[in-house]
């Protein structure tokens, strides 16, 4: 009978531990989960604009240096970039033409290191019986965020150089080496999906 | 789902009746008994919305004491948890021209604490069906994940459990045995964390345990 118990009760135990799937830690998420965050300018006439010109490099921007990436992963991110401007009936501005809106591409990066120390106390035979020990361990993860930028060309205004930005898109978790090709595609439309104000006139 | 409940009724309402057919076979009637049982729930109805999977990850202590002839009353103390991921969800503040997509985690845990009351038709058999109804409190945990974000509400509501199930004793004066359930609870909690607003949160639970029974 007390076998019988014993054996019920593992199954529940195993059964109950079994059903108690854990989430990836907030660390894992960030790495690998995406997030597409866009805000427009309300107030913008998106059909008032034709000629749109990409920027032919992403800058990174970590908390060493400022550099400028032109390697496939950003030809993927601008050219998908300018596919989609087209799609919304945009126009590349030709040689010698001024754009009516500039696209740039900002990468940020961040590593985070942590220390764990937990305080145990271990029992070691002979010696005193309890004796504190305190293990570290170090993790560290990379995390980045892909800002796309549309700024108003078309209405710049040289006497106070005042910029305006039309719309904003921030890609967390891009670009961290644990998206594919289509990851970053896919990314890029969903900043345009979610926007879908964006759009030339006649289209 | 109506073919389980069906199913399930029409088994412990068949053993009843087996059971009921043998006067003659020996058996106790216990003074109290304690239950510990794996829960599985199903949501329901507006909760569903929130998380449409059922949830294996819960237990269930009850404990029961005889009244008078089959008529029992007692408490229930469960930890239920549900939970789903959603690949690409789209949050908008239109006035503002915000709008978030993004993988998210939605989970539910639950600490459900009840007073019940309950008859069992054959008390003394080796199968012992019974029907309870369960009246109590609810605590709630919504919590809604995105990156390293863990947005939550927390919420104390009523809920109501009306139960079927029936009590399989081991032997027939075995104070230990199994117990399988199946339950409807309904409570005035609710969820609202950004867009997804859900009331009177209504669930169905699945108990399968064991039990000890005191003379």
């Amino acid at each position: 009978m007390k076998t019988k118990i014993s054996l019920i009760a593992l199954g529940l135990g195993l059964l109950f531990t079994l059903a108690c799937t854990k989430y990836p830690p907030s660390t894992d998420r960030l790495l690998e989960d995406l997030a597409v965050l866009t805000q427009y300018d309300t107030k913008a006439d998106f059909g008032s604009y034709k000629y749109y010109v990409v920027a032919t490099s992403i800058k990174k921007i970590t908390d060493k240096d400022t550099t400028d990436i032109t390697n496939a992963d950003a030809q993927t991110i601008l050219g998908e970039i300018s596919n989609q401007m087209k799609q919304r009936g945009y126009l590349p501005a030709p040689s010698g033409t001024k754009a009516d809106l500039g696209l740039s591409v900002m990468y940020f990066q961040n590593t985070y290191v942590y220390t764990y120390s937990y305080n145990y106390w271990g029992y070691y035979y002979p010696y005193y019986p309890y004796y504190p020990y305190y293990p570290t361990y170090y993790t560290s993860y990379t995390a980045g965020m892909l800002l796309i930028e549309m700024q108003d060309l078309k209405n710049y205004n040289p006497t106070t150089q005042k910029v305006y930005i039309r719309w904003d898109a921030f890609i967390r978790g891009l670009m961290t080496g644990t998206h594919t090709n289509s990851d970053l595609v896919a990314s890029v439309d969903q900043a345009f999906i979610q926007t879908p104000q964006i759009q030339a006139s006649g289209k | 789902m109506k073919k389980v409940v069906s199913l399930i009724i029409l088994v412990v309402l068949a053993l009843g009746t087996m059971q009921a057919q043998e006067t003659k076979a020996p058996g106790f009637t216990p003074h109290s008994y304690y239950t510990f049982s794996w829960n599985t729930a199903f949501p329901l109805g507006d909760f569903h919305k929130w998380v449409s999977q059922p949830g294996p990850a819960g237990f269930d202590i009850g404990g029961r004491y005889l009244l008078r002839k089959g008529l029992f009353t007692g408490f229930n103390v469960s930890w239920q948890r549900v939970s789903e991921i959603y690949n690409a969800q789209t949050y908008t503040i239109p006035d503002k021209g915000i709008a978030l997509t993004a993988e998210n985690y939605r989970f539910t845990w639950m600490v459900p604490f009840q007073v019940v009351i309950g008859y069992h038709f054959i008390p003394d058999k080796l199968i012992s069906p019974y029907v309870s109804l369960g009246i109590g409190g609810d605590y709630m945990e919504h919590h809604l994940l995105i990156q390293e974000y863990d947005i939550y509400k927390t919420y104390w509501d009523f809920s109501l459990t009306p139960e079927i199930g029936a009590l399989v004793k081991f032997g027939a004066f075995s104070p230990v045995g199994a117990i399988i359930a199946f339950n409807y609870k309904w409570t005035t909690n609710h969820i609202d964390i950004y867009q997804t607003t859900s009331k009177d949160l209504q669930m169905l639970n699945l108990r399968i345990g064991i039990t000890y029974m005191l003379r």
